[in-house]
């Protein structure tokens, strides 16, 4: 047994070694595994990394769009309101005024300047946001030199620090002392109106495509409203001249009026006059005749009588054309005093009707007279309105044909009494309606050139009407017959009136 | 219990006109003759002197901060163009404010913790709630004046924050305090007494892209990634040379692609904006930025933007312990308005669906945000935070 044990450890040496050579190799084998396990954990985290590139430049993109597309949201909210505020004003500082405010509210922009023509083509500067007057003035008399650049502009061309030239940015963005900018002319059909400059200097907040088009629409908005505002300016302008010529011409009607009116007097003054003196002689012409007439002064050939029957006639129809001129030339002059009596118009009209029914029987012409009863008095000078029935009424008779028929309604309406003289005559055409009362104008007709009239008798009666506060018209119709209307007030002062 | 609350807007471009407008409003809807607290909130387009001015005489006596914003959030509306004012008369909430101002990088944690003091100072011996602040966002590494704030408030007081800003001009941004703008400058409130808050803060960024890792950095500066520039990481999404990246629109447009770090422990990773890509190639974060992490770039939209402020909504209410809000304060990241652009609204949508119609909302787009970190403790620690919403809800 001894013999052996000197075997035994190298034995157990030996199995060690072994036991801890396959260990060794197990785990190199597993170092190895592990290795490889890191090396893919490691291409897994650069693989994911690079993923997360795409992701970073994916995310970029969208929240440069994001942003983009929020400012132009916001651009668009803000050109709406400030395209309400200014379209609905059409005073041109107010324009200003709302758009100042609006811009630096509703836009994203620290630096502002607006240059509109003036009435003498001359650019002013009507907003200025962050720039000081010479900060301001500056800009403006920069950009005016620059020919080429003010040329551009005029022709309708926008720049912005986004889409212009190295070169032109540079000149503009030394005019302004702005490196963020969008610089739109202001048109409008008219043409070129101003230049809207708006920019930002921090490159924080650079303008964008967005932002230039946004602008270049509201440019164009500023454009309408402004040339609305000076239109509506120039129609206003017009208005006032027109209303200054109408006011003028007013006066001088006025004027003319008064001239007339003054004339009239004059005119009525002298017709009264020479009626006066007329009526004088006239008066012992017509004694005279009269006493020749009837032979006191011993007897006359009939032949003499005749002709002084005719010169007694003649003096009648005289006197009484003098006397209706000298009723007319009072009334018009206001010393006619109306004798102004609560009176009987049925009375009134049975009057007319006793003095005229001799010629109506001739001609076989039917009366008829119908008097509202509610009219039982009525306020006027009597005497007076009946002159105004027997010139209505005589007329009538003289225009209307053998059987005819005249009737006088008399109707209460409103405290105003309307009465109708209506015929069955020959009727009055219109042209000479509205003449009909004017003095001395005669209608031209058979009847006219056959009956001798003065011409005065309706423009008589419508003084006397008018006297009376009333109204007088005519309707007619050819053939059928004319009616006159004519109203008088129920109550009037019961004093005399003088008119 | 006797607070109230008025919010006056006004987006007249007129300065002196808008900021007359929204006092008055503010001032006629607060139903009391003064205000203890005047938070403003102003668009970079109007001249800050114009704007306090103007609100200042009408509010003398009132505890009054504020700064420049993007924009404006309101419960019927986003406004970029305007001037916001709340106005709050509480028996109830106490307030302190303090300011710190002319913050440099060399100073500006200290300058966190002397406007902290002053805070305190003028707040006093009440229960404290919450401390909201807001700081020039011009002003890299925000993170150190938060911890400079926490080094006199402690590391998990709540703490909300904002960073003022332009209208992504990244230019030049104001802050208000009392009668007086200040630039490169911190202020902020302290809200306590018998009042309750509830705050919550998401992002909804999701990682895009293998990890890396952040070999080399000096605060807020990246230098390396894998062992490369770290500009080399956008270099590769962007395709675009690192030149590029800051000056152009493209650049700007790496604010929605920001930078996640991983936080052991927490629910979402903690983004960081590239404010500037340097010469040598290394990315200036608004943050501080811990060496060895884990970095992916970072991806969104506007689904989980919105359902980010839903879940904002959601754990900021829960957080109240079932108290009605009576305000709530938003302070949302630039970058999420400029990603949901028209559909910002939807967002405030989704907010008044959590909240109640009937709540007043007052929020503000900001560069950097503060609140405390999503991590799976109970208490969690406020941190400068990119491309996220806040909500703070006020009972």
């Amino acid at each position: 047994m001894q013999q052996y044990i000197p075997l035994i450890f190298p034995t157990i040496c030996a199995l060690i070694i072994c036991a801890l050579v396959i260990s060794v190799i197990v785990k190199n084998e597993q170092i190895n595994q592990i290795k490889g396990s890191l090396v893919k954990l490691k291409k897994s985290f650069n693989e994911l990394d690079e993923q997360a590139k795409l992701i970073v430049k994916t995310d970029l993109e969208l929240n440069k769009a994001q942003e983009e597309s929020d400012k132009r949201l916001k651009g668009l909210e803000a050109l709406h309101k400030t395209a309400r505020l200014i379209s609905t004003t059409l005073d041109e500082q107010e324009i200003f005024n709302r758009l100042d405010q609006s811009l630096q509210a509703n836009f994203d922009f620290d630096k502002i300047l607006l240059f509109i023509y003036d009435k003498n083509k001359i650019l002013k500067t009507k907003i200025r946001v962050s720039y000081s007057q010479e900060g301001g003035e500056y800009a403006l008399s920069s950009l005016e030199k620059n020919t080429a650049l003010m040329k551009a502009i005029q022709e309708g061309t926008v720049f912005s620090s986004v889409n212009t030239p190295q070169q032109r940015k540079n000149s503009i963005t030394q005019c302004f002392s702005t490196e963020h900018f969008v610089l739109s002319p202001i048109l409008a059909q008219n043409g070129f109106f101003g230049i809207l400059f708006v920019g930002n200097q921090s490159n924080a907040s650079p303008v964008t495509e967005g932002d230039e088009e946004i602008i270049s629409i509201l440019a164009n908005q500023i454009g309408q409203s402004l040339e609305n505002a000076r239109l509506f300016e120039e129609v206003f302008l017009s208005s006032q001249a027109l209303e200054t010529k109408v006011q003028d011409r007013t006066k001088q009607l006025e004027e003319a009026l008064e001239e007339v009116r003054n004339i009239s007097q004059k005119k009525s003054e002298f017709i009264s006059a020479v009626s006066h003196e007329l009526r004088t002689p006239l008066t012992s012409i017509k004694g005279y005749a009269s006493i020749l007439i009837t032979g006191k002064l011993g007897e006359i050939p009939q032949a003499v009588k005749e002709r002084l029957e005719k010169v007694n006639t003649h003096s009648d129809n005289l006197v009484k054309l003098i006397n209706d001129l000298l009723d007319i030339a009072r009334i018009e002059s206001g010393r006619a005093e109306m004798n102004m009596v609560e009176s009987d118009l049925n009375h009134v009209i049975e009057n007319v009707h006793d003095l005229l029914t001799p010629q109506m029987k001739e001609k076989n012409i039917r009366w008829k007279t119908q008097v509202s009863p509610e009219i039982s008095s009525i306020i006027l000078d009597a005497s007076q309105v009946e002159r105004v029935f027997i010139n209505l009424v005589g007329n009538a008779i003289k225009f209307t044909p053998e059987n005819g028929e005249i009737s006088i309604n008399a109707v209460l309406m409103d405290s105003t009494v309307t009465v109708e003289v209506s015929d069955t005559g020959i009727g009055i055409a219109p042209k000479d309606i509205t003449r009909l009362f004017d003095e001395f104008y005669r209608v031209e007709n058979d009847i006219n050139q056959n009956v001798k009239g003065t011409g005065l008798g309706l423009a008589l009666a419508k003084k006397i009407v008018e006297a009376h506060q009333g109204k007088i018209w005519i309707t007619s119709q050819i053939n059928q017959g004319t009616t006159f209307h004519f109203t008088l007030p129920l109550t009037q002062t019961r004093e005399e009136k003088s008119v | 219990m006797s607070t109230h609350i008025g919010i006056g807007f006004s987006h007249d471009f007129n300065t002196e006109k808008a900021a007359r407008e929204a006092a008055l409003e503010a001032s006629a809807q607060l139903k009391s003759a003064s205000a203890d607290f005047i938070l403003i909130l102003s668009t970079a387009q109007h001249e800050p002197n114009a704007v306090i001015q103007n609100i200042y005489n009408l509010f003398q006596g009132s505890k009054i901060i504020g700064c420049s914003t993007a924009g404006i959030i309101l419960n019927h509306a986003v406004i970029t163009h305007g001037i916001a004012i709340l106005a709050i008369a509480s028996k109830d909430i106490k307030f302190g404010i303090g300011c710190a101002r002319d913050i440099t990088t060399a100073n500006i944690q200290q300058k966190g913790s002397e406007m902290a003091r002053k805070i305190i100072s003028d707040f006093g011996q009440h229960r404290r709630q919450v401390c909201i602040f807001f700081i020039d966002g011009q002003i890299a590494d925000g993170s150190r004046l938060l911890k400079g704030v926490q080094e006199i408030f402690g590391n998990v007081f709540p703490l909300v924050g904002a960073g003022s800003c332009d209208d992504f001009r990244f230019e030049q941004t104001f802050q208000v305090f009392q009668d007086r703008v200040l630039r490169h400058a911190a202020l902020g409130v302290m809200m306590g007494g018998q009042v309750s808050v509830g705050i919550s803060g998401y992002h909804g960024w999701r990682p895009l892209g293998k990890p890396r890792l952040i070999n080399k950095v000096d605060g807020n500066v990246i230098r390396t990634i894998d062992g490369k520039k770290a500009s080399s990481l956008y270099e590769e999404y962007f395709e675009e040379e690192y030149e590029n990246l800051h000056s152009t629109p493209l650049g700007q447009m790496s604010i929605l692609y920001p930078l996640g770090i991983f936080v052991e422990g927490s629910r979402e990773y903690l983004l960081r904006n590239a404010v500037n890509i340097l010469d040598d190639g290394s990315i200036v974060c608004q943050g501080g930025v811990p060496e060895n992490s884990v970095v992916h770039i970072m991806i969104g939209n506007k689904d989980s933007c919105k359902q980010a402020a839903t879940q904002a909504c959601e754990e900021a209410k829960q957080n109240l312990l079932g108290k009605k809000p009576q305000l709530i304060i938003i302070i949302e990241s630039m970058a999420r308005l400029k990603l949901l652009g028209r559909a910002a609204i939807q967002e405030i949508e989704n907010i008044k669906k959590v909240f109640g119609t009937d709540v007043p909302i007052f929020g503000m787009y900001a560069h950097g945000e503060i609140c405390p970190f999503q991590t799976v403790e109970r208490i969690k620690k406020p941190y400068l935070q990119n491309e996220s919403i806040v909500v703070l809800a006020i009972s």
